[in-house]
């Protein structure tokens, strides 16, 4: 369909184009300018037309950008587009609008031509992406300060639970130290014939409370290696049900006392598992102990194995207190148990389970909890990866612990002499004790110059040396015993608070012939002092 | 510290005698490049970017530097020790005429003269002083400011239509002039329009020759005047211009200006 003449009409289409047009001289003098641009700034072609410049209908800052950017821009480039200016009208509003600009020379004469769009929503919608931008920058900063802080607060955490683990280790460490003398009081009473009935009961109380703490000190100690990474593994091929025998062994008396019924299910083939002994011991006695001591009086045990996936489950279930849903999560985390809610005679420190969920860590198990609440017992699951069957049978399994030697007097004892050396003055008399009551003959001293002085006259056959001596070392102490005439064959003994393998080392090369972690163990100690006798005779 | 690299310093002509330009707000040395061939015959010609225009070190922005224009005076002053023997012709434009003048107040021995091109100690009026704006048109132009940096966005060059009768310009020159960190923009222009150095004026004693528009809605004729008033060893010529950058609309009358004025000095 044709379209009317009227819409042909050219000058039609310039006076009421959808944009203003206009054409100026150099300095800005408007010569031209359509009826829509007349419109939008609200003046006639005659009040505009060589009466008025351009960036006469400027606001100020527009006034300066003409001066500072479209000029320059003119003059350098010949055109300027998209730039944003408002527009004064004559009721002095303001108007956003949008401006194009195109510099033509003709001869001499140079002329501006400018196609100007009202930018209103344009504007609008700068403005808004703006304070989103800006809003953004805040939101970003304040994160950045968030982080920031929270960044701090880890490094502070860290470091207060950096502190705690060093607390606790040396906490651990000193704790032990009065047990080793304290035990040694025991054994030498226990050597002793008492007769006296309240003696003997107390005697028995001493001995249970004592193994109890004993207990608690070594748990902490361990967890604090834990922590710190101090723990290495002897690992053995191990079948797990002869591991929870031996577990069940060590808690028979606990569960006993409790009058509780231990229901044991082995599993029907072997299993097993790649681990060391003894922290397997005491990841299965942690948790049967655990149950024992949290299921009322005559409830249920039940200690099960299973394969599972590749894996050894093993479980221990109880019809004990159960735990509520809220601490299930924590119940592995030391100090868990101060939470007041629990019965105090029942809490503690939760050390236990803390160093069960390290040591299974370690076997690169897991331990998972269970329970369907208050009153509701409990299971303990650990999985531990499992090992296909050593081919040679009869592998599995730790060797059979020797025959305890009877704590007896055995002949040429007494012609055995001791030195023994601590500057814990209480440990080293008790020790002495008990090496006597065993029958040795020993002499004790509280630092090392004084026990290297009287060793020419005692010529010992052993010497026990405490490591953290005041005037030297026990490893100097050591190494000066090896370089006398006296001290070339004597036995000696290193009593240290540390039982890492980096202490053995370090005793085996000052010249130590043993290492033993106190509090020490007489029987050991005696079967050892014994062995050298017999080898010395054999030898001579 | 690299300065040449911090202001983009590039340095032509052959002389005796050292030229230093420093382009002002809004744009960057190449608003120097219908001058500079004038003087480059017989002159050794600095010119540079103010640090946040222009090609210079936009990270060698630093808000607290900048937030007055002594920060640029001193920067003036390394690029003299670096880039000049002797004493200087220094020649300012706007804003720049201004921070030329603070480094004749710290170092009057490294010029020889100054010559500002549409100066103006103080944009805001002031009781009897006339600068030309009150301070919402200083907000009013930040807003100018903001609005066409967002259009300028540093990912998108503008683009530029054609000007048949123009010859074309470089890439690199499209790309550059007039354009930088919008930030750094907006903080230039706070710095710039809210400065207030009239208290200053009287100690440069370095001979000035003050090129003001006949009609510059940045520098008005009362503000050239005000400055001849109050600058000491200054000449003052108004030169037939609409606008603030007679340079570049005026090139021959701002050179014929400078070159009387340079005349009159070594007689």
């Amino acid at each position: 369909m044709e379209p009317p003449p009227s819409t042909l009409d050219e000058r039609r289409l310039y006076e009421h184009a959808a944009c203003g047009l206009v054409l100026t001289d150099q300095k800005g003098t408007i010569l031209r300018c359509n009826a829509t641009f007349c419109a939008w700034v609200g003046r006639t072609a005659d009040e505009l037309v060589g009466m008025l410049r351009i960036q006469d209908l400027f606001t100020m800052g527009g006034r300066v950008f003409h001066h500072t950017h479209i000029l320059p821009l003119l003059q350098m480039q010949g055109s300027v587009s998209e730039v944003q200016i408002e527009l004064r009208h004559a009721d002095r509003s303001t108007l956003p609008a949008l401006i194009n600009i195109f510099r033509r020379k003709e001869g001499d004469v140079i002329f501006d031509e400018l196609a100007v769009l009202i930018a209103s929503d344009r504007r609008a919608y700068e403005r808004e992406l703006l304070l989103a931008r800006r809003n953004a920058e805040a939101s970003l900063q304040a994160l950045a300060k968030t982080q920031k802080a929270l960044q701090e607060h880890r490094d502070e955490l860290r470091r207060a639970d950096r502190k705690k683990d060093e607390f606790l280790a040396t906490l651990a460490h000193e704790l032990r130290n009065p047990l080793a003398p304290m035990r040694n009081v025991l054994e030498v009473l226990k050597l002793k014939a008492l007769e006296d009935p309240q003696l003997i009961q107390a005697r028995a109380v001493f001995e249970r409370q004592m193994q109890q703490m004993a207990h608690l000190v070594d748990d902490l100690m361990d967890v604090s290696r834990i922590t710190q990474g101090r723990v290495e593994l002897r690992r053995e091929r191990l079948d797990i049900a002869v591991m929870m025998g031996r577990a069940v062994e060590a808690c028979a008396a606990l569960i006993d006392a409790g009058a509780h019924q231990l229901r044991l299910t082995l599993p029907a083939q072997p299993l097993i598992v790649d681990a060391d002994a003894t922290r397997l011991t005491q990841i299965l006695t942690n948790l049967l102990n655990n149950a024992a001591k949290y299921t009322p009086e005559g409830g249920s045990i039940w200690l099960e194995a299973e394969e599972d996936n590749g894996q050894v489950a093993v479980r221990v279930r109880d019809s004990g207190i159960g735990i509520p849903a809220d601490h299930l999560v924590n119940v592995f985390n030391m100090f868990s148990q101060l939470e007041p809610a629990l019965v105090r005679s029942q809490g503690g420190l939760g050390i236990g389970l803390a160093l069960v969920k390290g040591l299974v860590a370690l076997h690169g198990g897991v331990v998972e909890v269970f329970s369907e609440g208050a009153g509701m017992g409990s299971e303990f699951v650990v999985r531990l990866p499992l090992v296909a069957p050593d081919l040679d049978a009869g592998g599995a399994g730790p060797a059979a612990p020797e025959a305890e030697a009877a704590v007896a007097l055995a002949p040429g004892d007494e012609q055995q002499r001791v030195l023994v050396v601590d500057d814990n003055r209480d440990a080293a008399d008790v020790l002495a004790m008990a090496l006597e009551l065993l029958g040795f003959t020993v002499m004790q001293h509280y630092d090392g110059a004084s026990a290297l002085a009287a060793g020419p006259g005692l010529l010992p056959h052993v010497a026990i040396l405490d490591i953290g001596l005041p005037d030297m070392d026990g490893y100097a102490v050591a190494r000066a015993i090896r370089e006398q005439p006296w001290g070339r064959d004597v036995l000696l003994v290193a009593a240290t608070g540390w039982g890492q393998q980096r202490d053995k080392d370090a005793a085996a090369t000052a010249g130590f012939d043993v290492h033993m972690v106190k509090p020490l163990d007489f029987e050991v100690l005696g079967k050892i002092i014994r062995q050298r006798r017999d080898a010395g005779r054999a030898g001579s | 510290m690299n300065i040449q690299k911090r202001n983009n310093v590039r340095v032509t002509g052959n002389g005796e005698v050292t030229m230093v330009f420093a382009h002002g707000f809004g744009c960057d040395q190449n608003m120097w490049r219908l001058l500079v061939p004038d003087f480059a015959p017989r002159f050794r010609v600095i010119t540079f970017d103010l640090v946040g225009s222009g090609n210079s070190d936009l990270s060698a922005y630093s808000q607290t530097k900048y937030g007055s224009l002594q920060g640029y005076a001193d920067d003036l002053l390394e690029i003299l020790d670096q880039y000049a023997s002797g004493p200087v012709i220094f020649v300012g434009h706007s804003v720049s005429a201004m921070i030329g003048l603070l480094a004749t107040i710290a170092a009057p021995e490294r010029f020889l003269a100054q010559l500002m091109i549409g100066p103006s100690p103080c944009y805001v009026n002031d009781g009897d002083y006339v600068g030309g704006f009150e301070p919402e048109d200083i907000e009013d132009l930040l807003d100018t400011v903001d609005s066409n940096y967002l259009g300028w966005s540093s990912s998108i060059a503008p683009v530029i239509m054609g000007a048949p009768e123009q010859p074309a310009l470089s890439i690199e020159l499209t790309n550059s002039f007039c354009r930088t960190d919008p930030e750094i923009a907006k903080h230039f222009a706070r710095v710039t329009f809210l400065s207030d150095h009239r208290a200053d004026l009287g100690k440069s004693q370095v001979p000035a020759l003050i090129i003001q528009c006949s009609d510059d809605v940045i520098a008005p004729v009362t503000v050239g005047e005000y400055m001849h008033r109050a600058l000491p060893r200054s000449s003052l010529v108004v030169i037939d211009n609409v606008g603030h950058c007679p340079h570049l609309s005026s090139p021959s009358a701002s050179t014929a200006a400078m070159e009387a004025f340079l005349a009159s000095m070594e007689r």
